[in-house]
């Protein structure tokens, strides 16, 4: 055989695979219309595919769905879950749920990039768990396992030389894991209050168009379907929404569901998280603090977002369980000094609906566990959530205080 | 200046493939191009070793010096005499830069100044030649083809763990067109695979599926399911990166005409944990085997400290694995690892000398076969859930069951 037919026989696929691949992550395609259903089941499965990418979420965004931010609480989807009231009550919005374990600030923060257009005037709910602010914010494992590359990229070729933008590279700095490529290159150059180079803005840009590829190929397909879920939490509910009613059914489902334990936790999540461990766990919260955090700061950035969007957003603080809490010792003078700096953050620039439900762990069956709200505490958040956002509310006027940056608002 | 780390990225791969285009077309031409070879060898451990890890790239140079220097000292008295304390003294020498690097962040809880990505595999070739001028193996000194064979950088990071005259012979020989035809198809099929070992089936195993099981695991405390499924989970992520990052520098090293040994061989499909090291991370287990297993053994039959062959063997086992569980750092959970499959090795020895005294009785067919390799991997997978240190954060560590 010649040798130059042994080459082709050798390298060909492989030229023809780079040559596809590259067709394939660089013609600049326009975005095939992304279905209801998949943005419903999207919406539904809190997949770190979707919180990074930013097909659906725009797709969604243009539609009535809302923003909802928080973390573990989220994938509580019991029948009184926002997302079963809203489709069983046919209202006017549809929930997105962006969050799940280990969703904080930050990947909230990284969540909104490159998507500005569509959230731009629209209404938000975000839940604040008061058990991210420890000391050290956000846990870097659970920050890289939400590594919002196509949002860095995003990010990188609009970033400014401002506190915001500074305060965002220096933390992804801190967390990432990546430590040599060219983004980190021009984050390092943003947090310095430097412009990236020409060569930089040029990847980025052929970066940015593979990854919104890559985004919209795969990042709606093999979502967990979570539709029948929620279709079987609503059976039980009243054919129309009435209150009492529905306070009624949260109470009978919190009752069968929270037999096997005192302390008025879901079976299920106690046999699985606490039967074993909650023996050792007694007394051990009573130094908890949720005073002194980075995570402040990583909020601010949040805030920042929302009111360089002119969001309207529905803030809510949801309580611990208080059997819970007596239990490990978790100090309440505490949690109410978290809620005051919390509030003060808020408030002082212009972010008004918040609603502090901490003074209700004790309620029967407002808690599905410990620090997670569930039966008659998502329906007592409904009774805000509901008309925030099938009412029409005034246009905020938002005043950023880059002071909450700082370690000293932090530490304070 | 910007970092490219070797192998982290798809990216990676077209810069490598563009820089070694024109040593490929040399090569089929019959031509050796050194010149060029050693330029694109110098950008690209500048690219490792410079931007933000220059004090690495610091460190290699001063390390790299240290050991040429030594390597040829050694060499130059060994030319004129042949004294063991000598000898010992050079292999110490050569060690004490990594003793340095393993120590200190067991004593100072900070990594220490002197390291480097890669420390462990360059200190094993530099002792390789101290050994190999002691046996007079190596007959000649050439200081600028001893630092193309430490440096040589598509197994500059992790090995494989290539033998000082193996390499001289593939650097030194005119390329073939046709034998070049045939690593250039290898090299390709190896890359390929590890594409598919390190960019997928670590990133599934590693990237999507550990977190979530050790999350899992910490949760729920002690011992449980999800315990078991982190073992196996990490299992597969250690073996697919590693693998595939060893399949990458031989295929790389192929493409320069250097046919690096292979670091794996279908590892899980061993029948016995003895086998299994003839497996799993071959170039560092013969390199135990060459150097210290084989050294010591013959050190005791020669000095009759021992008479008892078993014993012996048994000795050299135990001494291997401990070194080699201290090389990997100084933690009870590295330890333990060492200590684990010296006894792993030493049961399994007396189980084939029980096998073979009683031929009759024991069968031997494909379900024999079969639940051999069963055991052996499920041995294997408690010994690297034991080095993953996991243990350690699950019983010592758990910051979630706070």
């Amino acid at each position: 055989m010649k040798m130059s037919k042994k080459l082709f026989l050798i390298f060909g696929p492989v030229i023809l695979a780079a040559v596809l691949l590259v067709a394939l992550f660089l013609t600049p395609v326009n975005v095939q219309d992304i279905s209801r259903g998949t943005i419903q089941r999207a919406a539904l499965s809190q997949s770190p595919k979707v919180f990074r990418g930013m097909a659906v979420k725009k797709a969604a965004f243009s539609k009535n769905y809302v923003p909802f931010f928080g973390s573990s609480e989220l994938s509580r989807m019991d029948s009184l879950h926002p997302s079963v009231l809203a489709q069983k009550y046919k209202r006017s919005y549809r929930p997105f749920l962006l969050g799940a374990p280990g969703t904080q600030s930050l990947v909230h923060y990284w969540g909104m990039q490159g998507i500005d257009d569509k959230l731009e005037g629209k209404k938000a709910v975000f839940i604040i768990s008061p058990q991210w602010f420890v000391q050290g914010g956000i846990n870097p494992d659970m920050f890289n396992y939400y590594y919002p590359k196509p949002a860095i990229v995003k990010w990188l070729l609009q970033a400014k030389n401002n506190s915001m933008d500074r305060y965002a590279a220096e933390r992804l700095l801190a967390l990432s894991r990546d430590r040599s490529s060219i983004e980190n290159n021009a984050t390092i150059r943003i947090a310095a209050g430097q412009s990236l180079t020409k060569f930089e803005r040029i990847y980025l840009g052929l970066k940015a168009n593979a990854l919104d590829r890559e985004d919209q190929l795969f990042s709606t397909i093999t979502l967990n379907n979570r539709e029948s879920a929620v279709i079987k939490s609503e059976k039980i509910l009243p054919a129309t929404y009435n209150f009492k009613q529905l306070d009624e059914t949260a109470y009978y489902l919190g009752r069968t569901h929270t037999t096997n334990n005192s302390f008025g936790v879901d079976n299920t999540f106690w046999n699985k998280r606490l039967k074993r461990s909650y023996k050792k766990l007694a007394g051990k919260q009573a130094n908890y603090s949720y005073l002194r955090s980075v995570e402040f700061s990583d909020f601010q950035l949040v805030l920042n977002q929302f009111a360089k969007q002119n969001m309207k957003v529905l803030f809510i603080i949801p309580p611990v369980n208080k059997r819970w809490s007596e239990y490990t010792g978790l100090s309440m003078p505490m949690l109410r000094q978290f809620v005051k700096k919390i509030k003060y953050q808020l408030n002082s620039q212009g972010f008004h609906n918040v609603v502090d439900l901490t003074k209700d762990g004790g309620k029967a069956y407002f808690m599905q566990d410990t620090i997670h709200l569930g039966w008659r505490g998502w329906l007592a958040a409904d009774q805000y959530i509901n008309p925030f956002l099938t009412k029409a509310q005034p246009t905020p006027k938002y005043k950023i205080n880059n002071y909450f940056y700082s370690k000293t608002w932090q530490q304070k | 200046m910007i970092n490219l780390q070797p192998y982290e990225n798809p990216m990676y791969f077209v810069y490598l493939v563009i820089a070694l285009l024109p040593i490929m077309i040399a090569m089929l031409r019959g031509k050796q191009l050194h010149w060029y070879q050693t330029i694109v060898s110098f950008a690209f451990l500048l690219l490792a070793f410079g931007g933000v890890k220059w004090h690495e790239g610091i460190a290699l140079i001063g390390y790299i010096i240290f050991e040429v220097v030594l390597v040829g000292a050694y060499f130059h008295y060994r030319q004129r005499e042949n004294q063991t304390w000598i000898f010992c003294s050079a292999v110490i020498l050569a060690i004490i830069p990594l003793v340095i690097v393993k120590v200190t962040p067991a004593v100072y809880g900070h990594p220490s100044l002197i390291g480097f990505l890669g420390i462990s595999y360059l200190t094993f070739k530099a002792v390789q030649m101290v050994m190999e001028i002691r046996d007079g193996a190596i007959k000649e000194f050439d200081p600028w083809l001893t630092l193309q064979f430490l440096l040589f950088f598509p197994t500059i990071s992790s090995g494989p763990i290539d033998r000082y005259r193996r390499f001289k012979a593939d650097y030194e020989r005119v390329p073939n067109p046709q034998k070049y035809l045939q690593l250039l198809d290898k090299a390709v099929w190896y890359i390929f695979l590890g594409f598919l070992y390190k960019f997928l089936l670590a990133y599934v195993f590693g990237t999507l599926m550990l977190p979530y099981v050790s999350k899992m695991a910490l949760s729920y405390g002690g011992i449980s399911w999800w315990l078991v499924a982190y073992m196996y989970v990490y299992s597969m992520d250690l073996f697919f990166d590693f693998a595939g990052y060893s399949l990458f520098a031989v295929g790389i090293s192929y493409l320069m005409g250097i046919e690096t040994p292979m670091n794996f061989n279908r590892p899980f499909s061993a029948v016995n944990i003895k086998e299994f090291w003839n497996r799993w991370h071959m170039t560092l287990s013969f390199w135990f085997r060459d150097y210290i297993y084989m050294r010591l053994v013959f050190f005791i039959m020669k000095k009759k400290l021992m008479k008892n062959r078993i014993a012996i063997a048994n000795v050299g086992y135990l001494t291997l694995f401990l070194i080699m569980g201290f090389w990997h750092g100084l933690t009870w959970y590295y330890i333990v690892y060492g200590l684990y499959h010296a006894l792993a090795i030493i049961l399994c020895d007396v189980w084939l000398r029980y096998k073979k005294k009683h031929k009759d009785k024991f069968p031997s067919n494909r379900f024999t076969k079969l639940l051999a390799i069963f055991i052996t991997f499920n041995v294997v997978c408690f010994s690297f859930l034991i080095f993953s240190g996991f243990l350690d954060k699950l019983l010592f560590h758990n910051i979630i069951l706070r």
